[in-house]
C-alpha cells in the first residue's frame, strides 16, 4: 500500500486532487500549495499516515471545528471489495444523491469493508490571514466555559485547543519554553479568513477570554511566536508519553455545550482511582484526549486503568457523547460498543459487514463485540 | 573466513533479554517512519525504526531468534539517529539498536565486512590495509612538507586527524587545510603520526566492544605525552567518541579539553588569530549526524561561515536537529551500496533546491558522499554545486588576503 504513493491528478478548477491511497497525508497539501490550495484534515500523524488510513479511520485533526474531518473531503474512491471486485464509489460533483452514500460508509469503517486504492479529495483555498491567541486560566472549568462562549458569540475558530495543568507541566519539562506551571489550563486559539475579518474575530476571542476570568491572554505577535505556540501544542502527547511507560490516549467526545461536565467527570475519575490523567484536545469539537499515564505491566495499575477507562466511557455516554471522536473503535474499544449502540443498530452493522465481506477476511475482530444480553 | 569479531567474553545470554523498557514504551505510532532514511528509500517496514523495535520486542519475549534476516534488518541503519530525535515517546533507539548489534555479534550473525574491519584495526591500528606509518603521507604535498614540523615533542594543541582523512587521498584536502589554518593562527600544535590509533568508533558503532579498551588507553596516553591542553578533531565520529565514549571506556575523566575543529576555528576567529577576507557566493551547510544531532554542535560551523564577509548563507530545508543523513553513516556503504547511494541522491536534491553555489560540511565522510552524489546529479541535470569542508573554506578566505596583497 505504501508503494501506491502517487498523486495522479490536480484539478484546481474543481478544487480536487486524485491520489493513490498510500500517499502520505502531508504531501497532499504540499503538492497543491503552489496553487494556493490545501487539504484541510491535519491529524497529528500527518507526516506518516496515509490517505487510505485517514479515510479508513475518518481522521480529524486540529482544524475540525471550522473545517470538519476527512469524510468532508472525500468525493469518490476506488476500492477493492473483499469479494474481488474493483469498484468506484461516490461522485466528483459538488452534490450527488444517486444511490446510498457508500463513501460515507467506507469513511471510518476501519478497513473492515474493503481496501481503498484511490481517492479524489476536495481542496480549499489557503486562508489569506491567520491569528493565534494564547490564554491561561486558573482551572479547566473556566477554560471550557470560554470555549463554549467563543462559539456562542458567533466565532467559528479554525482551532480551539485546550491543555490542562498536567500536560502544561509535561510540555514545560520537555521543551522548556517558559510556560507558567502554576496555571490550571491553557487555551490555544486560531482564527483564519480574510484580512480584517480575522482581526475582528480575534478581538471577540480576547474579550470572551477576559470575561471568563482569564489570568492572561495575548495574541502572537509574529509567525515565529505563533509557530512556538503550536509547537507546544503538538508536543502535548510526546511530552506526556515520556512520563510513564504506558500512555493510554482516550478520545471521549461530547457536544461542546457539555464539555465543562466532561472535564469535571474526568477529573473526578482521576481522583477516585488515584491515577495520573493529562487532558488536552480539540475543545472546540467537544473532543478531549484524557491521557492515562501508568505502567500496565504492574497488574494493580492495569486493573485501575481498565476501571477508569470504563468510567470515562460511561460518563461520556451519560453526557450524550460518543466513545470515539476520531481515533476509532478498533479492537480495544470494541467491547464498549454496547454502551453506545442499540442491539438492532449493532446487528445492522454486522449485516453490512457480512454483505461486503461474507468470508470475514478484512480486519476480523475490529468493531466486533460479544453481546450476551 | 575465521570469525574475528565474535568475542569470547563470558556473556551467557543476550543483553536484549534484560532490556524490555524501551521496547515496551515504543507505542508503534509510526512517527519515525516519516524521518528514517532507510524506510523512506525502501518503504519496507521491517527495516524501519518501528520495525526494528518490533523485531527486538519479539526477541525479548522469546518469540523470535536472532537470525541472518534479523541481522540484515538491524545492521541496515545509518546510525543517523533521526528516529530517536523525533520519537515522541523518547525511545532510546540508538541504545537498543546498538545492544542488538552486540548481541548479533555474539550470536555470530553479522555482516562479513566487520571481520575484516576488526582484523585491520587490531593489526594496523587503522581501518585501511596500509601500515600505520603512513599516517602522515598527506603532508607530503604541503608547502612545508617536513614531517618534523608536524610532529613535536610537546605542544599546546594536538590535532587528531582520524583514519579516513589520514589514508584516503580524496579527503587529504581537509587535514592539509587544517594545518595551514592553524599555522596562520600561529598555534603551537602537533600531530600524533604513527602514535595515532583508530579512535574505535567503527567498532563501537557496530557493536564490537572488546578491542576498544586498548585503543582508548593508547590514544589518551599519546595525547598526554605531548603535554597538550587541548585536543582538536576534524572527524565528527572521532569527536563524538572522544567526547562521549572515552570516559566510559577509560574509567576516568579526561583532563584536557576536547573540541571539534569547527568550535576551535570559531574560537581562533573570535580571538582575532585568524583573519578572514571577503569571498563571494551563496553557501549552504549540511549538519553531519555525528556532529549535529549526536553531539549537539549546530551553531559553531554556521557562525564560522557567517563570519566570512561577502558570503550569502542559506540553510537547507531540513537543518540542525532535522538534518537528513547523507547516507554515509553506519557502514551502510559497505553493507548496501545501492541504498546508501539512494539516500545520498536525496540529500543532493535537497542541496540543489537551495540554489547554493557551495555546500559546506564539516565531516570527511559527508564530504565524500555528498560530492559523489552531486557529481552524479551534474551528469544527469547539469547542476553544479561545489562541496567544501569548513576548514577548506576558512583557508580559502585566509588566502584571499595573500592574493589581494
Ligand atoms: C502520533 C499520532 C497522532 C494522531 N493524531 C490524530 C489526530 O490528530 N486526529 C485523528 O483523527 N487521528 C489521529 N491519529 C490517528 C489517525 O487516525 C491515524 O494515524 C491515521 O488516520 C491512520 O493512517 P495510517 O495510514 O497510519 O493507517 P494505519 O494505522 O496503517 O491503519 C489504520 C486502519 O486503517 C486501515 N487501512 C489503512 N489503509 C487502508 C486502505 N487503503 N484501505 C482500507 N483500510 C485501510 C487499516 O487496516 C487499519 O485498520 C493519530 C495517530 C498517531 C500515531
Ligand atoms: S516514533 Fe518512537 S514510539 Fe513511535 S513507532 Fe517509532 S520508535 Fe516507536
Ligand atoms: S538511526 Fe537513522 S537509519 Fe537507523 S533506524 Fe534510526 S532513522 Fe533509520
Amino acid at each position: 500500500m505504501v508503494e501506491m504513493n502517487k498523486i495522479l491528478d490536480i484539478n484546481p478548477v474543481d478544487l480536487l486532487v486524485t491520489v493513490e491511497a498510500g500517499v502520505i497525508t502531508e504531501s497532499v497539501s504540499k503538492a497543491v500549495e503552489h496553487l494556493n490550495l490545501f487539504f484541510p484534515p491535519d491529524p497529528g500523524s500527518m507526516k506518516s499516515s496515509t490517505i487510505g488510513g485517514n479515510i479508513a479511520e475518518n481522521a480529524g485533526g486540529l482544524r475540525g471545528l471550522k473545517y470538519g474531518v476527512t469524510k468532508d473531503y472525500v468525493n469518490s474512491i476506488e476500492i477493492v471489495l473483499p469479494t474481488g471486485e474493483i469498484v468506484n464509489m461516490g461522485s466528483n460533483t459538488v452534490k450527488a444523491v444517486t444511490g446510498y452514500n457508500f463513501v460515507d460508509l467506507i469513511c471510518g469503517s476501519e478497513g473492515t469493508l474493503g481496501v481503498i486504492t484511490k481517492a479524489t479529495l476536495g481542496l480549499l483555498p489557503i486562508p489569506a490571514d491567520r491569528a493565534s491567541i494564547l490564554s491561561f486560566f486558573k482551572d479547566m472549568t473556566d477554560a471550557a466555559k470560554t470555549v463554549i462562549d467563543i462559539v456562542a458569540q458567533g466565532v467559528i475558530t479554525a482551532t480551539l485547543e485546550i491543555v490542562d495543568k498536567v500536560t502544561i507541566n509535561a510540555i514545560e519539562d520537555f521543551l522548556k519554553i517558559g510556560l507558567d506551571r502554576t496555571v490550571g489550563a491553557m487555551l490555544l486559539i486560531e482564527v483564519d479568513g480574510q484580512k480584517g475579518a480575522t482581526e475582528i474575530e480575534a478581538d471577540i476571542v480576547l474579550k470572551v477570554c477576559k470575561s471568563n476570568n482569564a489570568l492572561s491572554v495575548r495574541k502572537a505577535k509574529n509567525s515565529q511566536e505563533r509557530d512556538k505556540l503550536w509547537e507546544a501544542r503538538r508536543a502535548a502527547l510526546s511530552s506526556l508519553s515520556r512520563i510513564k511507560p504506558s500512555t493510554i490516549l482516550e478520545d471521549a467526545t461530547v457536544q461542546r455545550s457539555r464539555i465543562v461536565e466532561l472535564v469535571e467527570a474526568v477529573d473526578g475519575i482521576a481522583q477516585k482511582y488515584n491515577i495520573m490523567i493529562g487532558t488536552f484536545g480539540h475543545a472546540g469539537d467537544g473532543n478531549l484526549h484524557p491521557t492515562i499515564l501508568t505502567d500496565l505491566r504492574i497488574p494493580e495499575e492495569a486493573e485501575k486503568t481498565e476501571k477508569a477507562i470504563e468510567e470515562i466511557f460511561k460518563a461520556t455516554i451519560a453526557l450524550g457523547g460518543t466513545l470515539s471522536g476520531e481515533h476509532g473503535i478498533g479492537i480495544t474499544k470494541a467491547q464498549y460498543l454496547k454502551l453506545e449502540l442499540s442491539k438492532p443498530v449493532y446487528d445492522l452493522m454486522e449485516k453490512v459487514k457480512n454483505a461486503f465481506d461474507p468470508n470475514n477476511i478484512l480486519n476480523p475482530g475490529k468493531m466486533k463485540c460479544v453481546w450476551n444480553s | 573466513m575465521e570469525s574475528e569479531v565474535k568475542t569470547k567474553d563470558k556473556k551467557n545470554k543476550f543483553e536484549i533479554l534484560d532490556k524490555s523498557d524501551d521496547l515496551y514504551i515504543c507505542s508503534r505510532c509510526g512517527t519515525c517512519l516519516a524521518y528514517c532514511p532507510i524506510y523512506k528509500q525502501t518503504l519496507n517496514e521491517s527495516f524501519s525504526p518501528r520495525g526494528k523495535m518490533s523485531l527486538l520486542e519479539a526477541i525479548n519475549k522469546g518469540k523470535l531468534k536472532y537470525t541472518d534476516k534479523v541481522s540484515e534488518k538491524l545492521f541496515t541503519c545509518t546510525t543517523c539517529n533521526l528516529c530517536k530525535e523525533e520519537c515522541p515517546s523518547g525511545v532510546k533507539l540508538d541504545e537498543m539498536i546498538n545492544i542488538a548489534k552486540s548481541d548479533l555479534i555474539y550470536a555470530g550473525k553479522y555482516p562479513e565486512v566487520l571481520d575484516m574491519l576488526k582484523k585491520r584495526i587490531k593489526q594496523a591500528y587503522n581501518i585501511t590495509f596500509d601500515s600505520n606509518a603512513g599516517r602522515l603521507d598527506w603532508t607530503k604535498q604541503l608547502p612545508e612538507s617536513d614531517p618534523e614540523k608536524y610532529i613535536k615533542k610537546e605542544a599546546d594543541v594536538v590535532y587528531f586527524v582520524g583514519c579516513v582523512s589520514s589514508f584516503s587521498p580524496r579527503s587529504f584536502g581537509i587535514p592539509r587545510s587544517i594545518v595551514q589554518d592553524l599555522d596562520s593562527a600561529k598555534v603551537s600544535y602537533t600531530l600524533l603520526g604513527e602514535e595515532e590509533w583508530c579512535c574505535g568508533f567503527p567498532l563501537i558503532s557496530s557493536g564490537i566492544k572488546d578491542v576498544i579498551g586498548d585503543l582508548v588507553k593508547h590514544n589518551i596516553e599519546a595525547v598526554k605525552s605531548k603535554n597538550a591542553k587541548l585536543l582538536v578533531l576534524s572527524c565528527p565520529s572521532c569527536y563524538h567518541t572522544w567526547k562521549y565514549e572515552y570516559n566510559k571506556y577509560s574509567g576516568k575523566e579526561i583532563d584536557f579539553e576536547i573540541l571539534h575543529i569547527s568550535q576551535y576555528l570559531l574560537r581562533l576567529i573570535k580571538e582575532g588569530k585568524i583573519k578572514l577576507n571577503s569571498l563571494s557566493g551563496k553557501v549552504t551547510y549540511h549538519d553531519p549526524c555525528d556532529l549535529g544531532r549526536n553531539s549537539g554542535i549546530y551553531e559553531e560551523p554556521r557562525e564560522v561561515i557567517k563570519s566570512i564577509p561577502g558570503l550569502d548563507f542559506i540553510d537547507l530545508p531540513s537543518n540542525r536537529e532535522l538534518s537528513n543523513c547523507c547516507g554515509g553513516g553506519g557502514n551502510l556503504e559497505s553493507i548496501n551500496q545501492t541504498l546508501a547511494s539512494k539516500i545520498a541522491l536525496a540529500k543532493a536534491d535537497e542541496i540543489i533546491e537551495t540554489k547554493a553555489d557551495i555546500v559546506i560540511t564539516s565531516c570527511q565522510q559527508c564530504n565524500r558522499t555528498i560530492d559523489s552524489s552531486l557529481k552524479k546529479k551534474k551528469k544527469e541535470t547539469g547542476t553544479k554545486v561545489k562541496v567544501m569542508d569548513l576548514p577548506e573554506l576558512v583557508l580559502q578566505s585566509i588566502q584571499e588576503q595573500k592574493a589581494e596583497n
